[in-house]
C-alpha cells in the first residue's frame, strides 16, 4: 500500500537524515545516534507488542546481549582479528538470535501477564549473574575497546559512527517492515487478535511465538551493539529494569498499533531527555507525567493519533477544525507552563540553595530567581499566575476538546482500521 | 535540496561562532543527579560548587570566571558516556566525577579514548570518589586523577589506628559486597594481617543491595568469634549489617569505611557507638576554620564526601595559579601537568600526585562514633571523635605493577 506520496515522503526523509548530521554540532550528533538506537530497540520491540501482543519486560536482557557480543568482537578486532568493523552488529545479532531463541522457548510457553513476569526474570536472571562473570562481563566496571579502522575509515569521529549507526537502523527497519508484509507477518498479528483460531487453523502457535520472539531479540542485540559501537563499553547495567522500562514507556507513548509509532515515542523521548535532563533536575517527573497523560487521554499513542487523522483527512471539515485545534494548542500551552512553573517553584523552595539563602536571612522567606525574573515566596503574583496559567489553559482545553469531539461525531462512524484509535480529543 | 544545505550550513555556523574574548575554564560535574545516588552526586556536585566559587572570588582563570555545568549521569554507565559526549560538544575541560567506580571507570576510559583521538583537545578526569583499585592499575592514565583513598589506604589506617587504641583484636573477620570496591576491601584486611597482628578468622563476599536480612551473616559471624568485623560496606548494607548485629547482641568493633554517609548514624541509633570509620576527611580531625568556612558558604558543615571533594579543588586552583595562557587558548596538557606538580596543605595534611599512577598521597582519618561529640551527625547527639590522622606517606601503598602511564612528550 506504499503510495507514490509516502515513497516520496520516506525519501525526503532519508536524504535530510544523510546531508543534515555534517552541519550540526557533535552534542546534535551523538542525539542523533541516540535516537537512531533507541527507535530500532524500540521497533525490535514492538514486533512483540504491536505485531503479536506479546509485552515483554525484559528486552534489555537482549539489548545487553548484544552489546556484550560486539564488545567481544571488538576486542578481538583490536587484538587483530582480520573483521571489518561495520560489520561487528553480526556479532549482536547471532548472540541474540541464540539468547532469543532460548529463551523465547520457555517465555512463549505462557501468554499475557506469565509471559511479561518470565521476561522480567529473564532480564533479572543476566542483571544478577553479569556481575558476578568477570569474564564475560568484566564485573560492574564492564568491558571496554576501541573501534578499529577498516578501509581507510578511521570511525573516530561521532559522523562515521553516526553514518554506521544509520546504515545498520535503515537496514534493519525496513527488514522489520517487510516482515509486517509477509504471509508470516500476517499470521502474528493474527496471533494478536485471537491465538485459539490460529491453533485451529493448523499452525504452531509456540513455534510462530517463538520465531517472532527470536528475531526481535536479534534485533533488539543489532540495537545493542550499535550502542557498544558507538560508546565502546558496555557494563551490567545495560540489563538494569529502567532499560526494560524506557523502550515499553517510548512505544507506548509512540503508539504500539502504527509501525512507525515506537521510532516517534523514541525519537521524542531522546530528544527530550537531551534537551530538558541538564536544565532541570525535574526531568523524570516530567517525562513520567507525559507518559500517564498519553495513556490517559491517547492510549494509542502520539502514532495512533497522526495516523488516525490521516485515515480521516478526507471526511473532516478541517477549515472549521483547525480554530479548535489552535486552540487545544493554547489551551495545553498554558497548561504545561502552569505546571512547569509550580513544579520549578516547588524545586526551588525546598532545594539545598534555598535553603541557605533562607538560613543566611535567618529564617525568612527572601525573593527567589526563576526563568529571569525574581519572585516572592508569600507574593500573590507567584501563585496566583500558575493558577491562572492552570485554569485557563485548562478551561480552553477542555472547551477546545468538546467542540473537536462534536465535530468528529458529527462526521459519522470512522472508516479507519480494526484498531480504531481514540484522537486526543476523545471521540467516544 | 541545495538550499535546505546552504540553510542548514549557515545556521550550524551561526551556533558555532564564538564572540572574540578570552576563553574561560569549563568544568563539567557528571554526577548522579537523578536515581538511586542522587544524596551522594548531590553532595560531589556541592563540593565541586564550593570549590569553583573560591576559585572566581579569587578571580577565575585566563581572566574569565571558570564556568561549571552539571550533567546528570542518572547513576548509570551507559548515561555518563552519552553525557561525556555532551560535556565535550559544550567544551569542558576538567570533568568530575565521585559516586560509583562503574562510571568512573567508563568515564576514564572516554577521557582516554577522547584524548587519543583529539590531540590538542584533551580533556581532564578528577575522580573524586571511585577507588577501584583498576583505575590506578590497569586502567591507569595520564588525564586520570585520583582525589581518593583506596581499600588498602582505609583498611592500613583502621589497622594501624585500632592497633594502638587496643581495639583492634587478634581474631577479624571480613565481610564485603560482591563487587570490586568489597573484593579491594577483603584483599586489603587479609594483607595487612601480618602488620597487624591478627588472623582473618573468615570472609564473606555478598550481593550488593539485595540483602533484607542479615541474621544468617550474623550468625556465622557470631559462631566466628571475632573480636572486629572489617566492611567496606556502604548504604544499605552496612545498615542492615550492623543493625543486624546489634539485634544479636554480637559483641564486635566494625571497622568501616562508609559509616558517615548521611543518615546512617541516625538509623543505626546507639548500635553505632564504639564503632571506627577511616575515611577523608572528618570535621573534628580538624582546627574547624575550613568546617566553619563552609558552613558560610553553603549554611551547613562538610558532610560525608564534600570536605575531601572541594580540597581537590582547593588542588587545582593552586596548579592553576602556576599555569598562565594570557587569555589564550587553554592547553589543558598544562594544567594536567601542573597539577602533578601541586601539594595542596588541607586542615588534615598534605595531599600531592603520585606521578607514576597519578594516585593522591593523602592523609586518612581514623575515628569512633562516640556520643556527645563536637560536630554530631545526622542532628543525633552522635558523631565522630578523631582516634588517629594518618600522614599521607604512612597511609600510602606501593604502585600497582599494572598501572602502565604513557606520559604527554613534554
Amino acid at each position: 500500500m506504499m503510495t507514490m506520496r509516502n515513497l516520496l515522503l520516506l525519501a525526503v526523509a532519508l536524504a535530510l537524515l544523510v546531508i543534515v548530521p555534517p552541519f550540526l554540532g557533535l552534542g546534535w550528533q551523538n542525539m542523533l545516534v541516540n535516537v537512531l538506537i533507541a527507535s530500532l530497540f524500540a521497533l525490535a520491540f514492538n514486533l512483540l507488542i504491536g505485531q503479536a501482543g506479546l509485552l515483554s519486560f525484559g528486552h534489555a536482557a537482549y539489548f545487553g546481549v548484544g552489546a556484550f557480543a560486539a564488545l567481544h568482537l571488538m576486542r578481538a578486532i583490536e587484538g587483530g582479528l582480520p573483521f571489518p568493523t561495520p560489520l561487528v552488529p553480526l556479532a549482536g545479532a547471532a548472540a541474540g538470535l541464540l539468547i532469543g531463541l532460548i529463551a523465547g522457548y520457555f517465555a512463549t510457553m505462557r501468554s499475557g501477564v506469565y509471559f511479561a513476569l518470565v521476561t522480567l526474570a529473564i532480564a533479572e536472571l543476566f542483571h544478577s549473574l553479569a556481575p558476578q562473570l568477570e569474564g564475560v562481563f568484566g564485573g560492574e566496571s564492564g568491558i571496554s575497546s576501541m573501534r578499529m579502522p577498516w578501509n581507510g575509515i578511521v570511525f573516530g569521529s561521532m559522523l562515521e559512527v553516526y553514518y554506521l549507526t544509520l546504515a545498520w537502523v535503515l537496514v534493519c527497519g525496513l527488514a522489520l517492515w517487510a516482515y509486517t508484509r509477509t504471509p508470516f507477518g500476517r499470521l502474528t498479528l493474527a496471533l494478536r487478535d485471537n491465538e485459539q483460531r490460529v491453533r485451529f487453523l493448523g499452525y504452531s502457535a509456540h513455534t510462530a511465538k517463538v520465531i517472532i520472539f527470536t528475531v526481535s531479540a536479534m534485533l533488539t542485540a543489532v540495537a545493542g551493539s550499535l550502542q557498544a559501537i558507538s560508546i565502546e563499553t558496555a557494563n551490567y547495567s545495560l540489563f538494569a529494569s529502567n532499560v526494560s522500562a524506557q523502550v515499553v514507556l517510548q512505544t507506548f507513548v509512540g503508539g504500539s498499533t502504527v509501525f512507525f509509532g515506537p521510532v516517534i515515542g523514541a525519537t521524542a523521548f531522546t530528544l527530550f531527555s537531551f534537551l530538558v535532563s541538564d536544565l532541570t533536575r525535574s526531568w523524570v517527573f516530567y517525562q513520567g507525567l507525559i507518559f500517564v497523560l498519553v495513556m490517559l487521554y491517547v492510549p494509542t499513542g502520539i502514532g495512533g493519533v497522526i495516523q488516525h487523522h490521516i485515515h480521516n483527512r478526507r471526511q473532516l471539515d478541517w477549515r472549521n477544525m483547525a480554530g479548535h485545534y489552535v486552540l487545544a494548542f493554547v489551551g495545553a500551552l498554558l497548561l504545561t507552563a502552569g505546571v512547569v512553573f509550580l513544579t520549578e517553584t516547588v524545586a526551588v523552595l525546598f532545594g539545598e540553595d534555598y535553603a541557605m539563602v533562607r538560613h543566611n536571612a535567618e529564617g525568612g522567606l527572601p525573593p527567589f530567581e526563576l526563568f529571569g525574573a525574581s519572585w516572592n515566596p508569600t507574593g500573590l503574583l507567584t501563585w496566583l499566575l500558575p493558577i491562572v496559567l492552570l485554569i485557563g489553559g485548562g478551561a480552553l482545553l477542555i472547551r477546545a476538546r468538546r467542540r473537536i469531539s462534536t465535530i468528529w461525531d458529527r462526521k459519522g462512524p470512522s472508516n479507519a482500521t480494526a484498531t480504531e484509535p481514540l484522537l486526543a480529543g476523545g471521540a467516544k | 535540496m541545495k538550499r535546505l544545505a546552504m540553510i542548514a550550513a549557515t545556521s550550524a555556523a551561526a551556533l558555532t561562532a564564538s564572540p572574540l574574548h578570552a576563553e574561560p575554564l569549563k568544568i563539567g560535574i557528571i554526577e548522579s543527579l537523578s536515581g538511586a545516588q542522587t544524596s551522594t552526586g548531590r553532595l560531589y556536585a556541592n563540593a565541586v560548587k564550593y570549590g569553583v566559587d573560591r576559585i572566581n572570588e579569587a578571580g577565575g582563570f585566563n581572566g574569565e570566571p571558570v564556568v561549571v555545568t552539571e550533567y546528570d549521569n542518572a547513576g548509570g554507565a551507559p548515561d555518563a558516556a552519552d553525557k561525556f559526549r555532551n560535556a565535550v560538544a559544550d567544551g569542558v575541560d576538567i570533568i568530575f566525577q565521585g559516586a560509583s567506580s562503574a562510571i568512573a571507570g567508563q568515564l576514564t576510559e572516554d577521557v582516554r579514548k577522547h584524548n587519543l583521538r583529539n590531540p590538542g583537545d584533551e580533556v581532564i578526569f578528577i575522580n573524586l570518589g571511585g577507588e577501584a583499585m583498576e583505575l590506578t592499575g590497569e586502567k591507569c592514565q595520564f588525564y586520570h586523577f585520583r582525589y581518593t583513598t583506596t581499600a588498602p589506604m582505609r583498611v592500613n589506617a583502621l589497622v594501624g589506628a585500632m592497633k594502638e587504641s587496643g581495639d583492634l583484636g587478634t581474631k577479624v573477620y571480613s565481610i564485603n559486597q560482591n563487587y570490586s570496591w568489597g573484593q579491594d576491601m577483603q584483599a586489603a584486611a587479609a594483607a595487612a594481617a601480618a602488620d597487624g597482628g591478627y588472623t582473618v578468622v573468615d570472609e564473606v563476599l555478598h550481593d550488593v543491595n539485595k540483602i533484607q536480612d542479615f541474621a544468617p551473616f550474623v550468625a556465622r559471624i557470631s559462631s566466628a568469634a571475632p573480636d572486629t568485623v572489617f566492611t567496606g560496606n556502604w548504604s544499605n548494607d552496612l545498615l542492615l549489617l550492623m543493625k543486624a548485629a546489634g539485634d544479636a547482641g554480637l559483641d564486635v568493633t566494625f571497622a568501616t569505611a562508609f559509616l558517615d554517609q548521611p543518615g546512617n548514624i541516625a538509623n543505626a541509633g546507639k548500635t553505632a557507638i564504639g564503632h571506627y570509620i577511616a575515611n577523608n576527611y572528618d570535621n573534628a580531625a580538624t582546627d574547624g576554620k575550613f568546617a566553619e568556612d563552609y558552613k558560610t558558604a553553603t549554611g551547613h558543615y562538610p558532610i560525608f564526601v564534600e570536605g575531601h571533594s572541594a580540597f581537590a579543588l582547593g588542588a587545582l586552583q593552586q596548579a592553576l595559579g602556576t599555569v598562565d595562557f594570557g587569555g589564550g587558548d587553554i592547553d589543558v596538557t598544562k594544567i594536567a601537568l601542573a597539577l602533578e606538580n601541586t601539594t595542596y596543605e588541607t586542615p588534615l595534611g598534605p595531599v600531592s600526585v603520585r606521578k607514576e599512577d597519578h594516585q593522591t598521597i593523602r592523609p586518612v582519618v581514623v575515628s569512633k562514633v562516640v556520643e556527645n561529640p563536637k560536630y554530631p551527625a545526622d542532628e543525633t547527639n552522635m558523631g565522630f571523635e578523631t582516634v588517629k590522622v594518618i600522614a599521607g606517606e604512612d597511609a600510602i601503598y606501593p604502585v600497582q605493577d599494572s598501572c602502565k602511564m604513557e606520559r604527554p612528550a613534554e
